[in-house]
């Protein structure tokens, strides 16, 4: 037991920020930009997607479709060796592993995001669209006043999980050797050669403090977004209150 | 200023308006009515064009607003026909006066200072001033229903359609809703009105459409068609409302 405490003790800078800045930034620093800017750029790309996908328009609907079931369907590792191998040919220049990866991870978490995103948009009644349409509103009015704002926000659950995934999924930037944190975790086990037990259970706990607290987050904010829908009921068609009298609001009626 | 010409709809197989001719003049204020499924609300939703239809020509203020060419003009012709849902529609996400203020801003290009001096004064003229601030879900239904007659009402439309404005309610909420559209109808807004409330038809209407099967039976004013209907349809119809 007194083997992790020392080897933390010892190797904390190297887990923290790897081996900056005598080298690339990497370790957790490292992995929490890459899953940061991942999820930041995967988020327009997403909404592209979505849009796209429920566009009226075949030329776009359709290769978007196929796009994110091809990216669906295949395995992560997968699409980071072909990015690791066909990045550098198609733009004729050596590609970083962070950038590879970064790439990689947008694709990959924007095809997802981008089934969040239209479920959201779907799960919207009708009738918002209706009532924008009366009163006059064109697409990209009805989209950026009232259906993306709403489907928006009942999603902020679903995308925040979605970037603990990515931050589970960068581990796999180890492959085409990103300096995250499980390079940093592996590095330390090769100085010491003995003790990867002790090694990868401070990967792991690592990992499940970041995680842990953002799933946390997430459980928090699903209550507050639960709580201000029932305020502002977002998702379903709106009622009048149940008991069909006026909420007490101390109006006369005419 | 609501003229349908030879109106064809089908959905699928099922012929949904028949061969509908009719006019609402301006400053008329015309209730349709008829059993569930013959084509009511159909009809009033091809007028903004929510629904599409076959053949025929439908012309709002002179404009033809299912024609060809309507497409690029749609949004403006929209804009210029208030159009009140069963459901209301209100958008949850933003207050009362946002809901009012946000079409004439983004639609219309009217300045926010403007917009809101309007939106104050209709939701005043709705009785419900004094929830501007308030989100949607905090109203009731009436309440709803009225903020959504103000925020079609924004748009200084010359013609309003409501689509059964008061089924949705709960009956104490109906009545709040119908002085609202009474009062409308009293400042000489031309109006459609699908509606179940034969006692505001009554009052109210200039005249009364009988729909059946996605046709028109009848056409006829309010006295005259609830006192010696002519269609043997609407003789039904009327009697079976008596019934109970």
């Amino acid at each position: 037991m007194w083997s992790v405490v020392d080897i933390v003790r010892d190797n904390w800078l190297l887990l923290l920020i790897g081996q900056y800045p005598h080298g690339p930034l990497g370790g957790i620093a490292a992995t929490l930009i890459l899953s940061v800017f991942g999820i930041l750029l995967a988020f327009p790309v997403s909404v592209a997607l979505a849009l796209a996908r429920l566009s009226p328009w075949r030329v776009l609907r359709w290769p978007v479709t196929g796009l994110v079931y091809a990216t669906r369907g295949i395995p992560l590792l997968m699409i980071i060796l072909w990015t690791y191998f066909l990045l550098p040919v198609l733009t004729g220049h050596t590609v970083s592993g962070f950038t590879t990866m970064l790439c990689t991870l947008v694709l990959y978490e924007g095809c997802y995001l981008s089934e969040v995103v239209r479920a959201g948009i779907e799960a919207l009644p009708k009738g918002q669209s209706e009532a924008a349409k009366s009163l006059g509103h064109g697409y990209y009015g009805r989209m950026r006043y009232i259906i993306l704002p709403q489907a928006l926000f009942n999603m902020l659950p679903s995308m925040l999980s979605q970037f603990i995934s990515t931050i589970q999924d960068t581990t796999l930037g180890y492959v085409i050797n990103v300096q995250e944190l499980t390079f940093a975790a592996n590095q330390v086990n090769n100085q010491l050669l003995t003790q990867p037990f002790q090694v990868f259970f401070i990967l792991a706990i690592t990992y499940f403090v970041v995680c842990f607290t953002l799933t946390q987050a997430t459980h928090w904010l699903e209550r507050r977004v639960a709580a201000r829908r029932r305020g502002i009921p977002a998702a379903v068609p709106v009622t009048p209150a149940a008991d069909g009298l006026p909420l007490p609001t101390g109006e006369e009626l005419p | 200023m609501i003229s349908f010409v030879d109106v064809n709809k089908w959905y699928g197989d099922y012929h949904a308006l028949c061969d509908i001719n009719a006019e609402v003049a301006k400053g008329e204020v015309v209730v349709v009515c008829g059993p569930s499924g013959s084509g009511k609300s159909t009809l009033i939703r091809t007028v903004n064009r929510l629904e599409e239809i076959k053949s025929g020509k439908l012309t709002v203020d002179g404009a033809d607003i299912q024609g060809p060419r309507a497409a690029r003009d749609l949004n403006r012709m929209r804009s210029r026909i208030g159009f009140v849902f069963q459901s209301f529609n209100l958008f949850p996400h933003l207050s009362v006066l946002e809901n009012v203020t946000l079409s004439p801003m983004k639609v219309r290009g009217v300045k926010r200072e403007d917009a809101r001096a309007t939106a104050m004064r209709l939701l005043t003229r709705v009785g419900l001033a004094n929830k501007a601030g308030s989100f949607p879900a905090q109203l009731s239904g009436g309440q709803q229903q009225r903020v959504a007659i103000a925020r079609a009402l924004a748009m200084e439309p010359p013609a309003m359609l409501f689509d059964e404005p008061t089924s949705a309610l709960d009956p104490e909420m109906v009545g709040e809703v119908l002085s609202v559209m009474r009062g409308l109808a009293e400042d000489g807004m031309t109006m459609m009105c699908v509606t179940h409330e034969m006692g505001f038809a009554r009052e109210v209407a200039d005249r009364v459409w009988f729909m059946d099967a996605g046709r028109i039976l009848e056409v006829a004013d309010p006295e005259t068609f609830f006192s010696s209907p002519q269609h043997p349809r609407s003789q039904r119809f009327l009697s079976d409302l008596r019934a109970h």
